[in-house]
């Protein structure tokens, strides 16, 4: 089945932003996306829901491969059709009262089921749906959606109340990610609570300019705030009490994907023993394993590294590069402070399995 | 620098508590404003600077005149002073006033953070040093503005510039009557190096190059003519920049270059001038290709520096032309600080780092990133090597970088967002002769109208303010969009730019010198066997 016009004059302007980078930052990603997907449900006819599955498949792969970098996309997309096989999934066992029932959703993860054979796709087939009840799906997957973009707008709450608990008095932090507003949060709140100084590293020279807003935002705020060069990490961090990174997606094995400059940090944060808290949002939380970590990084602007007015070393210099994300290990994380709860990394692949539907980890 | 001025204040307030009732008598029962204050403040200054240049004799007639007026005047103060009760309720006001600016301008200054307050901040450095100024050799007055303004950055550089500024210091120095060379000419050192301090403090190089330039001073007989004893210091500082510093380095570079071989890649941090010898070296005496990764780091750039030396050396001979040695020889790659942890480190065979110093426990104290890098170096099993010349070995024991360390001015950090220079900054000593050239002017025109009345002086303010208005937009106009530019009165901002950091041993594996190579932990057997020689 392939995505009628309709459907694609939708998609098409937020592909457009996507690929001219007009959205910045994750969250805002997320949030148009999921509005996106919205607008695609209530637009687009099926009566089969599996059909509307294969829709949103097909615009999954789309949005992808409009920034095939940023994870968000596909997690978000994921997210909705995890929702959508839910609703597939009470429906079903409400509608049949038989016994079979509890045959037709197999425990996957289960040890029992291991030589049964799966017969979903036969499923499909059997549930011929009535036009009301596809509609009444339609407006509850709308309705789950609607909580989705709530919980993505109000990640930060559920992060900001585990603050207080890791802070303690005259405590000194160290931020790496002075463009995570997520962190930024998280300290303010912290504030309410807890006198602290925060050490900001100025991640020149693709952050800079957030650094030092960042930073004021922070003074602002009544908190001793430092700015401290790139270079100057391993300097203090035998003074560091903690390191609170923030995070742009998180990969199921419990690494993630964060500012250059950052995996410095941490691994200096791991040489000194220091505890590395990253804060980041479930819809951040991604069932891909990255396998091969040169794919994910993305790299900008050379000129912000070696400027090209200095055309007399530009000339002799073989390669500049300026990497915009640095991988994380997860080894060099001690915590991940989500709006579920605080997890260790070794544990985020049960968050996501609790979130996503194993069927679409790959959408293609 | 405003420490310099309440410094100068500070010295003029008897004075000026002095001059105040005269003032008052003159001018009625009318109580001093804080206009009319600043204005007597000006006046003394005036008197102060006429009655100096009087002394060296340079003023014409006029200005002579006006100072001799003004000593007068102050006499006649100092005489109504006497007269008048000593617990003045004014005077006592007027000291209030001057120790409340005294502290505000000190919180203001205050901008470290609590970690590093027990560092010596350049304005304090500065505050120190000029009440002997007038007895310091030009020589090291330039000298000074080139540390300050990072012109002369690296133990090395600084080290030698230093000792060739003594000799030209030592040549010109004459022994005072009554006194002998051996005894006088350590203490006219002393005070040179007091200012140069002021500059940044002395790295340990120098620390023991002055110690040991002290010990030869002293080691000479009374009984050799001052000519004889200049002559001989001036050939032992020549043979210590010889031995100490060229023949060292010659010596570390033919035993580094056998790291350094066909087709490997190596890593450097920031300058070092005997690393950039060695790559020259390496590529113009033995011909080798290989790749060599720069790691940059701001403020300095001190990388560009290395970058910008290495393309202006040449190889080739003058048939095919000549040829930098970075486009057949070595091929570079330039990266900043923060991109190391990416791919870079992959397949680097070799890091090389500098030194500012090596202390007696093996940890090795040199530009701040040193640390960061030697650290993933030794997690991905790459050897980290330093050179290092024994000059620079110090029995300091230390453990960690907040400790000891030095500040650099943090401006340098608030500035400069989109240019990728090197600060660069406004030399104190132009500042202070701009400021002074325009108090000398303005006080010529206040002494225009020593016979003031109201309404001049009323026109006076008007210039003033006129003045410093323009001056304010003389300001904006330097200084374009800074982020931060306000950070000094931002409470609870502050930023800190230091320095240097301190590298564990267990992160080095290998110590060059030119006594030969050496594992980090050997640093205090050179240091025993160093001093037995």
């Amino acid at each position: 089945m392939s995505v009628t016009p309709e459907i694609l004059s939708l998609v098409d302007p937020t592909v457009a932003q996507l690929k001219r980078r007009q959205i910045e930052g994750t969250k805002d990603i997320a949030l148009s996306i999921s509005q996106l997907l919205m607008r695609v449900i209530s637009t687009a006819r099926w009566t089969n829901p599996y059909d509307l599955i294969k829709i949103i498949r097909k615009v999954g792969t789309i949005l992808i491969s409009a920034q095939p970098k940023e994870v968000v996309v596909g997690n978000v997309v994921r997210r909705v059709l995890a929702l959508i096989r839910d609703e597939i999934e009470t429906e079903a066992t409400s509608s049949s009262t038989t016994a079979s029932a509890s045959k037709d959703t197999p425990m996957m993860s289960s040890m029992f089921s291991l030589l049964s054979t799966n017969n979903n796709d036969s499923n499909s087939e059997i549930h011929h749906q009535s036009k009301k009840q596809s509609s009444d799906l339609r407006s509850i997957i709308i309705q789950g959606i609607r909580d989705l973009i709530d919980e993505i707008s109000n990640v930060n709450e559920g992060i900001e109340s585990m603050s207080v608990d890791l802070i303690h008095d005259n405590e000194i932090l160290l931020t790496p990610t002075p463009s995570s507003s997520t962190v930024l949060q998280f300290l303010i709140k912290a504030r309410a609570k807890r006198k602290f100084t925060v050490l900001v590293t100025e991640n020149y020279p693709n952050d800079i300019a957030r650094a030092r807003k960042f930073v004021k935002t922070l003074a602002e705020n009544k908190i001793e705030t430092v700015l401290i060069p790139d270079s100057a990490t391993f300097a203090v961090m035998s003074r560091v009490g903690k390191v609170i990174i923030g995070s742009n997606s998180v990969f199921a094995n419990g690494g993630c994907l964060t500012n250059s400059g950052v995996a410095n940090v941490v691994e200096c944060a791991k040489e000194h023993k220091t505890p590395v808290f990253a804060v980041a949002g479930l819809y951040k939380l991604s069932p891909l394993y990255p396998f091969n970590r040169e794919d994910l990084i993305e790299v900008g602007n050379s000129g912000k590294v070696l400027n090209y007015d200095d055309h007399k070393l530009i000339d002799n210099v073989e390669v500049i590069t300026n990497p915009l994300y640095d991988y994380v290990p997860p080894e060099h994380i001690d915590i991940y402070l989500t709006n579920v709860g605080g997890f260790a990394p070794s544990f985020i692949y049960r968050i996501v399995l609790d979130n996503y539907k194993t069927e679409d980890t790959n959408l293609e | 620098m405003s420490a310099v001025a309440e410094k100068a204040d500070t010295k003029d307030q008897p004075v000026k508590q002095v001059k105040k009732p005269e003032a008052s008598s003159a001018e009625g029962t009318k109580k001093l404003s804080g206009k009319e204050l600043k204005e007597l403040k000006k006046l003394e200054k005036a008197a102060k600077r006429a009655a100096s240049k009087e002394a060296s004799g340079i003023t014409p007639e006029e200005q002579k005149q006006i100072a001799e007026q003004k000593k007068q005047k102050a006499k006649e103060a100092a005489a109504a002073a006497a007269a008048a009760a000593q617990a003045h309720a004014t005077n006592t006001n007027l000291k209030k006033q001057l120790n409340q600016t005294l502290i505000k301008d000190k919180a203001a200054q205050k901008k470290i953070p609590a970690l590093f307050s027990h560092l010596e901040t350049r304005e304090q450095r500065n505050a120190s040093s000029p009440s002997i100024s007038h007895i310091v050799h030009p020589e090291i007055l330039t000298l000074t503005l080139k540390y300050s303004t990072y012109k002369i950055v690296g133990s090395m550089p600084r080290l030698t510039a230093m000792m060739k500024a003594f000799k030209i210091v030592i040549r010109d120095y004459e022994t005072p009557a009554n006194t002998t060379l051996t005894r006088n000419l350590t203490g006219h050192l002393s005070h040179q190096i007091e200012y140069l301090k002021s500059a940044r403090p002395l790295s340990i190089s120098m620390g023991n190059a002055i110690r040991w330039l002290k010990q030869e001073i002293s080691v000479i007989s009374i009984d050799t003519s001052d000519e004889m004893a200049k002559e001989i210091l001036c050939e032992k500082i020549n043979d210590f920049i010889r031995e100490k510093i060229e023949l060292s380095d010659q010596l570390i570079i033919q035993y580094a270059s056998k790291h350094i071989t066909e087709g490997s890649t190596i890593l450097t941090f920031g300058h070092s001038q005997v690393l950039e010898e060695l790559f020259k070296y390496c590529a113009r005496e033995q011909g080798k290709k290989f790749n060599l990764i720069i790691v940059d780091s701001r403020p300095l750039f001190e990388g560009k520096k290395l970058l910008h030396n290495l393309i202006d050396t040449t190889i080739g001979d003058d048939t095919y032309g000549q040829v930098p040695i970075t486009k057949d020889h070595i091929r570079v790659q330039y990266t900043l600080v923060y991109s190391l942890s990416s791919t870079i480190l992959e397949d680097v065979d070799c890091i090389f780092v500098g030194a500012a110093a090596m202390l007696s426990n093996g940890r090795l104290y040199s530009r701040v990133g040193t640390g960061l890098i030697a650290m993933m170096a030794h997690s991905r099993n790459i050897p980290v090597l330093t050179c290092c010349e024994s000059i620079k070995f110090s029995d300091k024991v230390q453990l960690d970088s907040v400790t000891t360390n030095e500040l650099a001015d943090s401006d340098d950090l608030a500035q400069d967002q989109d240019l990728k220079k090197p600060p660069q900054k406004k030399s104190f000593a132009l500042e202070q002769f701009l400021k002074a050239k325009k108090e000398a002017a303005s006080d010529e025109t206040n002494n225009n109208n020593s016979t003031n009345t109201n309404k001049n002086k009323q026109q006076q303010q008007k210039q003033k303010q006129q003045q410093q208005q323009k001056d304010e937009e003389n300001k904006a106009d330097e200084e374009p969009d800074v982020p931060l530019k306000d950070w000094r009165t931002t409470p609870n901002l502050n930023i800190l730019n230091i320095m240097y950091d301190l590298t564990p041993p267990e992160y080095i594996n290998k110590v060059v010198t030119e006594l030969g190579a050496l594992p980090p932990s050997s640093v205090p057997v050179i240091l025993r066997e160093y001093k037995n020689t």
